[in-house]
């Protein structure tokens, strides 16, 4: 039991950074090589202020993911006018930046060693609040006018500028809301295990999260959170299997992308409508079979 | 500015250069960024230390095995990752995820022979050192400055003088077109792939000679995409330019202000590049097709 509610606290964090991927690549088709070293400077900032002023762990939260944001606006305003291409390009560059940064500030950070005594407040309810509201929020944003703009913008940039989409700021917006969820998970992720280290957030971490939202179906929501939890789920069952995480994450993919292109999910969302319909289809089939 | 710096840096700047040559090649005719490119470095350094430097064959050979291995993998990864998107017509994202799987793969592996041990290519020469007009000059620098110019300056043959070369050039113009004027563009791709890994094996296989061999050696490849960024995206010779640049640049940085911060100075060069001049210094602007 004890395990189990350790292993959902662990997926509950992803699925926050997940979502913040999922807006970031499923809907606008942007490859963040980078994510991972927001989910840095959410854990390093929210941590450092807790532990030096001692203020309260919410308002931490906050104003680490304002300063990520900020950053984040940095980061981006050079290229979200530019090919799609350069968001990858600056973003990879930015995390090994990153890096060096936290090693660089070893009087602050604690350096190689890695921040250490930050109170476990976190645990999993608490994870477990945050991840479902997080992808309330996702799933409004994929509803809402900007989540439609950014489907047009993914399938053709060139085609929604034309019907007057502003595609510099859609992305910028939908770029900034990516590396605010996963400076949350961060946040999350420091104050649940009490320690940051530095070298935990290089450019394998945000290449998993793609991973994960490519295994569920790049298009769905849903999809996108079963990759999730499962891709998060089975290696901690499968101890045997850890060691190979990386190679059996890397092999399943290759043969989604080569052989079921659209994911598991494709392009299927859990809507109560869709569920109706999965039911009576079911239906259907059972009645087929006592008739037989 | 002292005559050191300088030779340092052009040195540090012909590998990068043969990254970015490497990486522009695959973005010129399939149009996506190669994120494998870095895991192919890593691979190819790393098969040629366990097959060749560890029994103390010499610099030649651990080269020549790097390159090899480094046109096999990303041959294998062309084959595996890129064959079936492209027949597909899939939107590039595939391809992006597709080579972001692949160097995950690589590097996994790599991960399972080596751990996350260090490894150091044995000292090749005796004397490793050589006077020139009162500076100190590493034999190693001054191999790596000549043997990536020789293929600098061979593949630059290639591409303008053979008939491979302008199918490559007509490949990356047009793949449609290219294919109706009867040339085979599967092979083209695959013969692109082959040149770019060599080049990811050579710079591999120097990088761990500079630096060490570890797993994560990959992630140097930043530079490379730096240098391709700042020289413009999918120009070979903006690429080496570019990379020069980055190199001279670097070896300043890392002279007055020490490797950590010489990182940073770096990717902050680049986002100052891309804020006043985003099609970079040869210009070449790689427009969305409608």
């Amino acid at each position: 039991m004890n395990l189990f509610l350790y292993v959902l606290t662990q997926v509950c964090i992803t699925l926050v950074s997940v979502c913040g991927i999922y807006i970031l690549t499923g809907l606008t088709g942007m490859f963040s090589l980078g994510s991972a070293a927001f989910m840095a400077i959410g854990a390093y900032v929210s941590g450092l202020l807790v532990l030096n002023t001692g203020m309260n762990m919410y308002l931490a939260f906050l104003l680490a993911i304002a300063f990520a944001v900020c950053v984040g606006y940095v980061i981006g305003f050079p290229v979200v006018r530019l090919r799609r291409d350069y968001i990858s390009l600056v973003t990879l560059g930015f995390g090994e930046s990153i890096a060096q940064l936290i090693l660089l500030l070893s009087q602050y950070t604690g350096g190689a060693f890695g921040l250490i005594g930050i109170p476990r407040r976190v645990n999993v309810w608490i994870a477990l609040i945050i991840a479902i509201l997080v992808i309330i929020l996702t799933a409004l944003f994929k509803c809402s006018k900007y989540g439609r703009q950014c489907i047009a913008i993914k399938s053709d940039e060139l085609a929604a500028k034309a019907m007057g989409i502003n595609t510099s700021r859609v992305k910028m917006i939908a770029f900034l809301l990516s590396c605010a969820m996963t400076a949350l998970a961060g946040c999350l992720s420091a104050f649940n295990i009490g320690y940051v280290g530095p070298t935990d957030f290089g450019w394998k971490k945000s290449a998993d999260w793609v991973i994960m939202v490519f295994f569920g179906g790049v298009n769905s929501l849903t999809g996108s959170i079963f990759g999730g939890a499962f891709l998060t789920f089975l290696p901690q069952y499968m101890q045997a299997l850890n060691k190979y995480r990386a190679v059996v994450y890397a092999v399943l993919v290759l043969f989604i992308l080569n052989f079921k292109p659209k994911g598991v999910f494709g392009e299927w969302e859990l809507t109560p409508k869709n569920m109706r319909r999965a039911l009576m289809r079911f239906n259907r089939k059972q009645r087929k079979v006592k008739e037989r | 500015m002292s005559f050191q710096i300088l030779i340092n840096g052009i040195s540090t700047g012909t590998v990068y250069a043969l990254i970015a040559i490497g990486f522009a090649l695959v973005f010129n005719i399939l149009k996506f960024s190669n994120f494998s490119y870095g895991a192919t470095m890593t691979a190819s350094a790393f098969i040629a230390y366990f097959l060749v430097a560890s029994k103390g064959w010499g610099l030649v050979p651990t080269l020549i095995c790097s390159a090899l291995a480094g046109a096999l993998i990303s041959l294998i990864g062309e084959f595996v990752g890129f064959r079936r998107i492209l027949k597909n017509h899939s939107p590039s994202t595939y391809f992006f995820v597709s080579s972001i799987t692949l160097g995950s793969l690589y590097e996994g592996l790599v991960t399972l022979k080596a751990g996350t041990n260090f490894y150091v290519y044995p000292n090749f020469f005796e004397t490793p050192t050589i006077q020139l007009f009162q500076t100190v000059i590493s034999k190693e620098n001054i191999i790596m400055l000549v043997i990536s110019v020789a293929a600098l300056l061979a593949l630059a043959f290639v591409i303008q003088k053979t008939s491979i070369g302008r199918a490559i050039r007509a490949v990356s113009f047009d793949r449609d077109t290219a294919q109706l004027m009867g040339i085979n563009a599967t092979l083209i791709i695959q013969a692109v792939f082959i040149i770019s890994g060599i080049f990811g094996g050579l710079a591999g296989c120097f990088l761990g000679i500079k630096y060490t061999l570890t797993a994560t050696m990959g992630s140097l490849v930043v530079k490379g995409f730096i240098a391709s960024v700042i020289g413009g995206l999918g120009s070979l010779t903006g690429a080496v330019i570019g990379a020069m640049l980055l190199g001279i640049m670097e070896a300043i940085f890392l002279s007055t202000m020490g490797s950590g911060w010489a990182t940073i100075a770096s990717f902050a060069v680049m986002l100052v590049f891309l804020l006043i001049r985003p099609q970079g210094i040869a210009g070449s602007n790689v427009q969305e097709k409608a």
